[in-house]
């Protein structure tokens, strides 16, 4: 099955709207949602040109495709996902795929803050770039990501992965400051490069395959290794705290 | 006027003695009366279990370290949050409840008494704003004297009475209810970064011990006619082989009071264990309720434990930071200057780890050991051993020994060598649950007299309709029943109106706050004290003028006023 | 007329000490305040009833007429934001959250443009820290990061530090040493024991690295971190492991830079980890006298510090997302109250665009830069001058403000309940 929704200009365009009511599974039922625009709860079909092509009786067989100009207001969209799929032709909004356990999200533009946030399975993949705390956990929280992948083809904003505790985030282009912050479990690799990558680590594992800006000092320095035809440093840390965590850099600068 | 007649109800009403007899209850203007005018309102409970109102005799859940817990938070607050409501505010929070959940809560569960369980003083201006914010049940709050500076000199100097002077005008500026030691001595030891290990250490500087700030206190409570004893968080919370502590402690305790036990021992299950690290901690429950039987001047509360997450918060800041030192979870501390200090950390409580479950049996195993009831009441040290909201499953825990059993199996295996759990039949019944969730309670705080813990006329007509026929229902075995009635009421009442019905509350409210102001003479009146007002001025960093709280923090305001022998 | 004991609606410090003579409605004289803190009992030009945009000029309106049109704003907006709140007392506060949660709108106070960060620190590692009095009394090392308490918590210093009296202390100006961090020479620095030049963005790198030398691993540390050597860290963290007891407190130069949270948090691990060794504390600087009130009452009624958002019923919390600058500079909301700030002399440009572009009802004693964009203006009683209202001090002692003349003018809590009033009336309540 199929779900089309197409976004309606709307007049009181900046006003976000909160629709953790789009995932697959929902669609099972019919298209009788409702979302939220600030304090006001609206029907699916005064937001969105709604269609539906074919039919299915699981989640994993309802694609949903998002297009419209104005996607980028749209926040919560796959929040607690278990499989389907989601498909967004433009920019999403925020905490796009939070709490997500399974299925696939493809944000074909970019993706505004926490996208893909406390996950704990399944796939989401931004082709443009992700805006900050993506892959993150929430305030104040011990654990962000605990599984699943998230794949960013562009540029990922600041604190990417924070506390991440498993699952794998890619980073192909180059992301902001301290990627990886408290992590202690899971794999973030950044293609390009950043800044004070693993702050304050506890465990798992961060890749840099750029420069890493402003290295903190906490880190022990083992020596270089092989890691996919690239060869990198080493590090273990950070011994601010008791970390065991390893961090790989292509080339570091220390802020002396 | 207002009229309201509870018709056929099952009462237990321990104060009175009144054990399962069907009767009515007639209510005018928010009191118990003998009867009232056909044109009152009418419910009737057929048949349904009916008790006063609850008291919760110590729990956390006003004040700057309760506020504290839930400030540093945000991800407690995300479970059991509801939106705003007709007369009903939103709520947050699952261990540290927002004022509004704690209070809906209570009065969910027919709670319509609570006495938070420590205030430093120099901040109970808090305490009594979140006090008006907690509208369906009436207050009181605990003083802080463990680290009092002019108390341990007073002490050392071997003057009771100037100790009982500080603390009458300490109660009368806070609108403080009661007198509380949270490990005396170890909390000003703690400013320095140390602590007292028992109660015969001495405080670094003062130089007096535990055991004489007990002392003395609990003399100087008695010279005051206060209603509460003294409230005791006896030293060396937490710390395996602690029990000898506690009896040591408890030891202390001279029988001064006819009406009420001398000290009030709290959460005793933090401090009733055995071993000599945590490779064989054990449960030393035994010796600690064999004690408490032999001596009615002692009363007590569980401080049960039960599994899942929570927030630990006490006045006992060294025993907050060990607690850091195991877990690495978050750690807050807030000393206060010249008094007491506080601390908080998150914890989860697991059944698959030993220690744990040690700490589930001993709770239990101190209400069950303990003959009397009045001796032994039933809370969680809310929220450190667990929520409030568990409280129904430990009566269902303390009423059948086949729900014990059947959660027992599910610990840590190697729980059953050390803890006499396992052995213990007894079975408590709807009449001691009654004494240790109310009427026990009430007659511990002193506040039988005004009004609280039971049904007589005059009393305050708070009262609670629980959905069980206990002729029915056999709580040995039907545990889920008991669980579910005393999860929600059929009706809470508070001061003669209807509060909350099956899980909903109804109104918002308006709390009363009880506060004691005993009467000195003119001699031993601290406000007019050279010394006291010279030390203060010079090392408080507030003045002594902008110190005491207003009456206009109190909602509706409930002065009790004590004739002092000073 | 001497009223003594005045408590000083300025900083954070929230001085209780102070002295204030009045002539009828008029203060005199102030004794015992700093300069920010005479400057503010003094008074400026008030506004002497509400006033309504008409075009470009302002047409003078009654309080109850400023309360409807605020009310009727409130209950249309969609998404409303209700901002400010450190510079009132916290009976006001409450009206706001009941407010908030009655329209389901956003409440966030100014703490989301200054220690906002802090608190988010403090979420993921807690926070060891005490009343000014423990610092005053026993301190033999106090560290100012980040901040100049000569010029923006003037008594601060004299109260409570440096140049305070103290029990465990026989010579407190000689016994206690003072660090001062921070990245230019303040005056503070003038009259340090110790100052430590940090390079701009450096912090966390410098704490990280303390971190670790308390810890025994001072072979990892790089020869310079940030600029500062190896041997002045190891000097500082033997310090600090040498004192009795120890307090830090940091100001918006380590708050609001490079890393904002993460720095505060690496300092909080900083002060755990030496808490293994011997006594030490932290505690923020805050700013305004009673930015702290509001973070306490907004957790207690709502769970949350700041930047509540009401619009689903429940409360949510989302720094970064529910925070009045990131709601203003994203256009997300299409209604403002302001209330005890001035968020056009801080916003950013982004934000003041957005400002201009929705209704906005002010009420402050004073007209201020955000007074531009408003469509009502609200002229109310200063709390700690002429109306009386609990302020929290910047350690959480809390402290009933007094009121020292007679002015007329309502308080915030009494306009605010009028409003409450008519908007639950407006929801049918």
């Amino acid at each position: 099955m199929k779900v089309t929704l197409a976004m309606k200009p709307t007049a009181r365009s900046f006003i976000p709207i909160e629709a953790e009511s789009i995932v697959p599974k929902n669609f099972l039922a019919g298209t009788d949602l409702v979302v939220w625009r600030g304090n006001r709860e609206l029907r699916l079909d005064e937001v969105f040109t709604v269609t539906v092509e074919g039919h299915a009786d699981r989640s994993e067989n309802v694609e949903v495709v998002l297009s419209g100009d104005d996607t980028f207001r749209l926040k919560r969209v796959g929040e607690y996902m278990e499989a389907g799929k989601i498909t967004v032709l433009g920019n999403i909004g925020m905490h796009c795929g939070n709490f997500m356990t399974g299925g696939e999200i493809e944000v074909r533009g970019n993706a505004d803050g926490w996208l893909g946030r406390e996950m704990g399975g399944g796939t989401i993949i931004c082709r443009g770039d992700a805006a900050d705390y993506c892959a993150s956990g929430y305030r104040g929280g011990r654990k962000g990501m605990t599984g699943g992948t998230v794949e960013v083809f562009g540029r990922a904003g600041d604190f990417v992965a924070e506390h991440i505790a498993g699952g794998t985030v890619i980073i192909h282009g180059s992301a902001g400051d301290m990627p990886g912050a408290e992590m202690h479990g899971g794999t973030l690799t950044v293609h390009g490069d950043c800044s004070r990558p693993a702050a304050n680590m506890k465990g798992g594992s961060c890749y840099v395959f750029g420069t890493a800006q402003g290295m903190l000092p906490t880190f022990r320095k083992i020596g270089t290794v092989q890691h996919e035809g690239r060869t990198l440093i080493r590090f273990v840390g950070d011994v601010a705290n008791r970390g065991k965590g390893n961090l790989f850099v292509r080339d570091y600068v220390y802020l002396d | 006027m207002t009229e309201l007649l509870v018709k056929n109800a099952c009462v237990i009403d321990p104060l009175r003695s009144i054990n399962a007899e069907t009767m009515d209850i007639a209510i005018r203007d928010g009191r118990i009366v003998e009867e009232v005018s056909g044109a009152a309102e009418v419910i009737d409970v057929h048949g349904m279990l009916t008790m006063p109102g609850g008291v919760d005799s110590h729990t956390h859940i006003c004040g700057t370290k309760v506020n504290f817990g839930r400030y540093m938070s945000p991800e407690d607050m995300r479970a059991g949050r509801t939106p705003r409501r007709g007369p009903l505010h939103a709520t947050s929070g699952y261990s540290v409840p927002t004022t509004y959940g704690n209070s809906y809560r209570y009065s969910v569960m027919g709670y319509t008494t609570l006495l938070e369980g420590a205030m430093a003083p120099l901040e109970a201006r808090h305490t009594h704003e979140e006090f008006i914010y907690t509208p369906l049940q009436d207050t009181m709050a605990n003083t802080l004297f463990d680290g009092n500076w002019g108390i341990m000199e007073a002490i050392r100097d071997g003057d009771t009475k100037r100790v009982a002077a500080i603390i009458a005008w300490t109660l009368r500026a806070v609108k403080g209810f009661g007198v509380k030691l949270t490990n005396p001595g170890g909390t000003e030891a703690w400013q320095w970064g140390k602590n007292v290990s028992c109660i015969r250490d001495p405080v670094p500087y003062f130089e007096v011990t535990p055991a004489e700030i007990i002392r003395k206190v609990i003399e100087a409570n008695e010279l005051l006619h206060l209603p509460h004893s003294v409230h005791l968080h006896a030293n060396n919370l937490g710390t395996p082989g602690n029990y000898t502590c506690t009896l040591g402690s408890m030891g202390l305790v001279p029988d001064l009071n006819k009406k009420r036990q001398t000290l009030y021992a709290t959460h005793v299950q933090f401090h009733a264990y055995g071993g000599s690290g945590w490779p064989d901690f054990c449960s030393k429950s035994e010796p600690i309720a064999n004690f408490v039987n032999m001596r009615p001047q002692i009363v007590m509360d569980m401080g049960q434990v039960m599994f899942g997450r929570t927030t630990t918060m006490t006045a006992d800041g060294p025993m907050e930071f060990n607690l850091y030192r195991l877990h690495h979870e978050k750690w807050s501390n807030h000393d206060v200057e010249l008094e007491t200090g506080s601390g908080i950390i998150p914890v989860i409580y697991r059944r698959k780890n030993l220690v744990n479950s040690i700490m589930w049996a001993i709770g239990l195993e101190l209400a069950l050991l303990t003959e009397s009831p009045w001796q032994c009441l039933l809370t969680t040290d809310n929220p450190n051993g667990a929520p409030f909201v568990r409280y129904p499953e430990i009566i269902a825990l303390l009423m059948s020994k086949k729900y014990r059993d059947a959660e027992f199996a599910t610990v840590h295996p190697d729980t059953a060598a050390r803890v006499p759990l396992p052995a213990i039949e007894r079975e408590l019944d709807w009449y001691e649950i009654a004494v240790m969730t109310r009427a026990g309670q009430a007659k511990a705080l002193g506040i039988q007299e005004i009004g609280k813990g039971h049904l007589g006329p005059g009393a305050y007509a708070d009262v609670a309709v629980y959905p069980i026929r206990i002729d029915e229902v056999d709580p040995s075995v039907d545990h889920q029943k008991v669980i579910e009635a005393f999860g929600q009421t059929e009706y809470t009442i508070k001061r003669g109106r209807v509060v909350a019905r099956r899980g909903e509350c109804l109104i918002d409210g308006s709390n009363a706050t009880f506060w004691v102001k005993p009467k000195v003479s003119e001699a031993y009146d601290m406000g007019k004290d050279p010394d006291f007002i010279e030390k203060f001025d010079r090392y408080y960093t507030v003045r002594m003028r902008n110190y005491p709280v207003q009456e206009e923090y109190l909602n509706r305001n409930r002065c009790i006023e004590t004739e002092a022998e000073i | 007329m001497i009223v003594k004991d005045a408590v000083c609606p300025f900083c954070g410090c929230l001085c209780d000490d102070i002295e204030v003579e009045v002539d009828g409605d008029r203060v005199v004289a102030v004794t015992n305040a700093c300069e920010l803190g005479t400057k503010k009992f003094m008074g400026e030009k008030r506004l002497k009833n509400p006033i309504l945009r008409d075009g470009d000029a302002w047409k003078d309106i009654t309080y109850d007429e400023a309360a409807r049109y605020a009310a009727g704003m409130l209950l249309s907006a969609e998404r409303p934001l209700l901002y400010g709140w450190s510079g009132t007392h916290g009976e006001a506060q409450c009206v706001g959250v009941h407010m908030a949660e009655l329209v389901r709108g956003v409440i966030d106070n100014t703490s989301s443009v200054c220690h906002g960060p802090s608190i988010l620190a403090i979420q993921e590692v807690g926070h060891p820290g005490c009343t000014l009095g423990v610092v005053k009394n026993r301190a033999d090392l106090v560290i100012y990061w980040g901040s100049n308490p000569i010029d923006a918590h003037p008594r601060h210093l004299s109260r409570y530090t440096r140049y305070a009296e103290g029990f465990f202390l026989d010579n407190a100006f000689r016994d206690r040493k003072v660090i001062v961090v921070d990245v230019r020479k303040t005056e503070t620095a003038n009259i340090a024991d110790e100052f430590v030049q940090i390079k701009p963005g450096g912090d966390y790198a410098v704490l990280s690295a303390l971190r670790a030398i308390v810890r025994g691993k001072t072979e990892t540390i790089p020869r310079t971190v940030a600029g500062v050597t190896r041997e002045q860290l190891v000097r500082v963290a033997n310090l600090c492991k040498g004192a009795k007891f120890g307090a830090v407190y940091f100001g918006l130069g380590l708050t609001m830079t490079r890393g904002k949270y993460k720095n505060i948090r690496n300092a909080i691990e900083l002060v755990s980890e030496l808490s293994r060794h011997t006594k030490f504390t932290i505690s923020a600087m805050r700013g305004h006298y009673n930015v702290y009130g509001s973070n306490e009452v907004n957790t207690w009624m709502t769970g949350y510090p700041f930047g509540i958002d009401f619009s689903r019923g429940i409360a949510f919390y989302n720094p970064g997302e529910t925070t009045a600058v990131d709601i203003l500079a994203r256009k997300e909301c299409d209604a403002a109250l302001i209330v005890g700030s001035d968020p056009a002399a801080h916003f950013p440009r982004k934000c003041l665009e957005h400002l201009a572009e929705i209704p906005v009802v002010q009420l402050d004693p004073y007209p201020n830069a955000t007074t531009a964009f408003c469509n009502v203006q609200i002229p109310v009683a200063v709390t700690g001058i002429d109306a009386v209202g609990t302020a929290y001090r910047m350690d959480g002692v809390p402290i009933r403000t007094r009121q020292v003349l007679s002015s007329g003018y309502p308080s915030d809590r009494e306009v605010l309940l009028k409003m409450y009033t008519l908007m639950q009336e407006g929801k049918g309540q």
